[in-house]
């Protein structure tokens, strides 16, 4: 509560403090979208120059949720990737898509349509990161046996694994942050959120058919080139892969009560990855530890800083201001805005730190509208959920738009780079913004069927 | 014993623009000694004749070598005449592309002792030999550091401080 607060207490004018600021963030973000320097490196420059100049003080930065890093996120991908990365050995991830790649018999859409609904269903349950790293290498390797253009593989990985990391708690950042404010447990997610998002899977495969399914043809003994994969030659280590599969099942278990148990998620991770290590039996965790994706880490580390600037002056609090008074205090107009604004504002910024100011707007608005309830009482207003759920579907489902939306495409777009596949800004924009729209036009009849007509 | 009396002087280089090609063919018939053909890796010198890398055969493998296979296990699921494509769609990248441009080298009187520091610590088994105008006079294998060790083994006349 005191977070909403001071957030509130704010003052806003458009002083110097606010102008430097702004003008870093737009510099970074301008630089960023140009791709001229390493977004890990103007990312971790800007959140200097945010410290340096005095728009934060580092305590702000290092320690305060609001303006600064969210180490609950940090420490949840952390976490998750150590784990991962202890599991990945086993060869667990390999076998699964060369099993998927199996299912698709060899013909290419078929494959693209399996990999599609495979990394949306891991990517509810993994961090879309982990996902997309654990799915990108072996579709690239599957184009390459099929002889055929990787690309649609690459960008529909990032895009189901960001439709996929709607549908529950743990799927997407935001919505692990939405749950804390608006105390939300993982079986609210999974009522609300997952239906849509099986909805929109099911349009989402068909609009891949539309885009890519005459383009995707290969030869018939290319296809025996995946038939012939032995998934069971994967499992490289089943002793370990056990143990890997108890600590993600207890870990799994323990979001689905983390809530009930006042744990917090990187609480449920951390352990799980200290409990992994340790069943490991590793005397060497320096591989381990040194194959988190660190550049990732630092990246979400600098932006947490550089947004906390613009956070504190004020900016993002006025363009959402802005936003919110369009609809004078119509909640299904609000619920709309906030989902479309959100969309939008998620292809360009990062989502988690455009989540966190979205939520203590959202508490205030609510505070207004009902100034004699507090606590659950006013956050779980039946006429406030639509509203959360609409951040949720346009903040995740938003982060589709550009390549810098997500970080799963942010990932995407780097090991393609790597493996000399190169995706630009534009040409991920090209895809990413149409499925944007498609998906947020889903979530939108959504939304508004069910929470403003139907009233279930 | 130093550098200079152990290494085979210079007599093949690669250039930066040089493609993979080209450059498999040198390596492939360049003189190792006297009768026989085909070396390890190779000098790549500018037009000035300054050392700017050195290709050798690992370089050439990890031109083949797709960057997204190291990020998984998935060398059970390739199949027969894939590293043959890669190879021809590797063909045309140039050795600049490809070359190690941080190049463990050592100058003509390096005492045998710093070359074999050198060999083990970088886990490199040829070193460019710099003369003293800064140029590659020849390469030092570790096949010839090899002998001379056999050599002072065998024979206990031949000490330090030549």
């Amino acid at each position: 509560m005191t977070h909403e607060a001071t957030a509130a207490a704010q003052p806003f004018v458009m002083d110097t403090a606010f102008w430097t600021a702004t003008t870093i963030f737009l510099l970074a973000y301008a630089v960023i979208v140009s791709e001229k320097i390493h977004k890990t490196i103007i990312a971790i420059f800007g959140a200097g120059l945010m410290l340096v100049l005095k728009i934060l003080e580092q305590h702000e930065a290092f320690h305060v949720e609001e303006f600064g890093v969210d180490w609950n996120v940090i420490f949840l991908l952390i976490s998750m990737m150590v784990i991962i990365n202890l599991m990945r050995p086993t060869g667990v991830f390999e076998y699964i898509a060369i099993k998927s790649a199996k299912w698709g018999k060899g013909d290419p859409f078929r494959i693209l349509a399996i990999f599609a609904i495979v990394t949306a269903i891991l990517s509810a349950f993994l961090d879309n990161v982990t996902t997309v790293l654990l799915i990108v290498p072996v579709t690239i390797l599957i184009a390459e046996a099929l002889e055929v253009d990787p690309l649609p593989y690459l960008i529909s990985c990032a895009l189901a694994s960001n439709i996929g990391g709607t549908a529950t708690l743990i799927g997407d950042p935001p919505n692990i942050m939405i749950a804390s404010k608006a105390q939300l447990d993982f079986m609210d997610f999974i009522y609300h959120l997952s239906p849509v998002i099986i909805i929109t899977m099911v349009f989402y495969v068909f609009a891949i058919k539309l885009i890519w399914g005459k383009k995707l043809k290969t030869k018939e003994e290319l296809k025996k080139r995946i038939m012939a994969m032995n998934e069971n030659e994967a499992i490289k280590d089943s002793v370990m892969l056990k143990k890997s599969l108890a600590v993600l099942a207890m870990v799994l278990t323990g979001f689905v009560f983390h809530g009930m148990l006042h744990y917090q998620p990187a609480t449920v991770a951390l352990f799980g990855a200290g409990l992994l290590l340790l069943l490991s039996k590793t005397h060497e965790p320096h591989h381990i530890l040194a194959d988190v994706e660190w550049p990732t880490i630092f990246f979400f580390m600098g932006l947490f800083i550089i947004i906390g600037g613009v956070v504190k002056v004020g900016l993002i609090k006025w363009m959402s201001v802005q936003v919110l008074e369009l609809t004078q205090g119509n909640l299904l107009a609000t619920s709309m805005v906030v989902m479309w604004f959100s969309a939008f504002a998620s292809a360009f910024i990062d989502n988690i730190p455009y989540v966190a100011t979205m939520n203590p707007l959202i508490v205030d608005m609510a505070k207004q509208l009902w100034p004699d309830l507090s606590g659950i009482q006013l956050l779980h207003h039946a006429d406030l959920m639509p509203l959360w759920w609409s951040l949720a579907l346009g903040a995740c489902l938003g982060g589709n738009g550009t390549a810098i939306g997500a970080s799963a495409n942010v990932i995407v777009v780097g090991m393609s780079e790597k493996a000399g596949k190169r995706i630009s800004f534009g040409k991920f924009m090209l895809y990413g913004m149409p499925m944007m729209i498609m998906t947020v036009v889903i979530a939108t009849i959504y939304v508004w069927l069910r929470y403003y007509v139907l009233k279930i | 014993m130093k550098a200079r009396n152990l290494m085979i002087p210079l007599q093949e280089y690669l250039k930066p623009d040089t493609t993979l090609k080209e450059a498999a063919n040198i390596l492939r018939t360049a003189k190792r000694d006297e009768e026989k053909l085909g070396v390890k890796g190779l000098p790549v010198l500018d037009a000035s004749g300054k050392m700017v890398g050195f290709l050798s055969m690992g370089d050439i493998l990890k031109a083949v070598f797709p960057s997204y296979m190291s990020l998984m296990n998935l060398g059970d699921f390739t199949w027969d005449g894939m590293v043959e494509d890669m190879a021809k769609k590797a063909r045309d990248k140039k050795v600049s592309e490809m070359m190690t441009t941080k190049v463990i080298s050592v100058n003509e009187d390096a005492y045998l002792m710093e070359c074999v520091d050198h060999m083990i610590k970088n886990n490199v088994k040829r070193l460019p030999v710099i003369g003293k105008d800064g140029r590659v006079t020849g390469i030092l294998y570790e096949r010839d550091v090899f002998f001379a060790i056999t050599k002072a083994m065998l024979d206990e006349n031949t000490g330090g401080g030549k």
